[in-house]
């Protein structure tokens, strides 16, 4: 099911976002996995099915398809090509490729707080 | 020290030529030579008390300070913390060894003032104890930052304690030579090329650099001023008790072991300023932690600048 979407990691990351005053974008876990799933079928259709096998456990189908319309189809981060299918777009890549870097940061961050708190 | 062994040596020589011409006024001159020989050698022992004395007060100050620190460091509040529980008790087992190796080495000036030999040797001996063990506190303190995993930073520590143990036992068997008393200090080499390679690689070399990656590790990060001031200070002064103390022992040169003392005693008093600056260089640096008061709005419900709140 997760094949390289760690679901749990993510709600850890948005939480952190979101301790930072960040709601939106890195902070917010619906739109962090909408776009790592998109991500993931770079260059193929994503299924809307897809999308609700990992957010399913957190979010209903209704705020899912909203924050698709809302969001992504609004700021042309993915088109819908089909009835329930979605292909990410150039400014959806960019999209992606700036939640890897909130990633990263959320795992330098807290490696750098456990090492501090650990230092006598 | 120059002085003495040129008088030293033309005392020998003089004796030497005494004994092969055996002339009466030849043997007369050389009487009042030796005579005036001693004199020299005697003011110079006068002179030689004040660099040992010296040498005996810093290695005191050295040993009371580090001994003060570990004590305050084990009433510290920061024992609460779980995560920095193991790292502090290992920093307090390293200010306890630094104390432990000075108190010894204090006596053993003391020794080498009165002139006692086999006292000097023996607390060189005691003094080595827990001087071979110092790196193993260090090497936890880092593995355990770094990693976090306490299995691992015990095993870490195990290596250091293996090569400390192998170090006194290179010192035991192959011994020590007879020490050098001058006006500074008292010099005992040690009798083994390895038990010094030993020495040098396990506990000066690799520690040091841990100390200096960790370091690396924490200035390239954004943290607090406050946070950074303590780290690096603390990683400093370590380093720095940890890389002259290895001098002081391998040194052959009594100047530079009292140079080398003096910097250990920097380290310690750096290290007790790590965790207590005073205030003047809190305000200094920017890292004076204010104490305010929360807001209470409610307070100033009334005012007639509510609007503008």
């Amino acid at each position: 099911m997760s094949e390289g979407i760690d679901v749990e990691h993510e709600k850890k990351v948005a939480e952190f976002y979101q301790s930072l005053g960040i709601n939106q974008g890195p902070g917010d876990i619906q739109y962090r996995i909408i776009l790592l799933v998109l991500k993931k079928n770079e260059g193929k259709i994503t299924e809307f099915a897809e999308i609700r096998a990992y957010t399913d456990q957190f979010a209903d189908r209704g705020s899912i398809g909203s924050k698709m319309k809302s969001v992504f189809q609004l700021e042309g981060l993915a088109e819908k090509v089909q009835r329930g299918g979605y292909v990410i777009t150039e400014r959806g890549l960019i999209a992606a490729n700036f939640l890897k870097y909130t990633s990263a940061f959320y795992k330098k961050t807290k490696s750098m707080q456990a090492m501090l708190d650990r230092l006598p | 020290m120059l002085i003495i062994i040129s008088i030293m040596v033309f005392v020998y020589i003089l004796h030497g030529w005494k004994i092969q011409t055996r002339t009466n006024t030849v043997e007369k001159n050389v009487n009042k030579f030796i005579f005036e020989s001693f004199q020299i050698l005697t003011s110079e022992m006068n002179k030689m008390s004040t660099g040992l004395l010296l040498n005996i007060t810093i290695c005191f100050a050295i040993a009371v300070i580090s001994l003060t620190f570990a004590w305050v460091l084990a009433k510290n509040k920061n024992l609460e913390k779980q995560n920095s529980k193991p790292t502090l008790y290992a920093l307090i087992t390293f200010w306890l060894l630094v104390a432990f190796t000075y108190y010894p080495t204090a006596f053993r000036m003391i020794a080498a003032y009165m002139n006692n030999a086999q006292v000097d040797i023996l607390m060189y001996y005691i003094a080595a104890m827990p001087f071979a063990f110092v790196s193993v506190p260090m090497a936890y303190i880092i593995i355990y930052v770094i990693t976090g995993n306490k299995q691992v930073s015990s095993y870490v520590s195990v290596i250091f304690a293996m090569f400390g143990i192998s170090y006194l036992m290179l010192l035991v068997t192959n011994g020590v030579i007879e020490p050098v008393v001058t006006s500074w200090s008292s010099i005992i080499s040690i009798n083994s090329n390895i038990a010094i390679n030993i020495y040098l690689l396990g506990l000066f070399i690799i520690p040091t650099a841990m100390i200096l990656g960790i370091m690396l590790l924490i200035l390239l990060r954004k943290i607090s001023k406050r946070m950074r001031y303590h780290t690096v200070l603390l990683l400093v002064s370590i380093s720095l008790v940890i890389d002259f103390m290895l001098t002081d022992m391998i040194t052959t040169f009594d100047r530079m072991q009292i140079v080398a003392r003096t910097f250990v005693l920097i380290g310690t008093v750096l290290a007790y300023l790590s965790y207590f600056p005073p205030l003047t260089l809190q305000e200094k640096l920017g890292i004076r932690q204010h104490k305010y008061e929360p807001f209470d709005e409610d307070e100033f419900m009334d005012s007639e600048d509510i609007d503008y709140v």
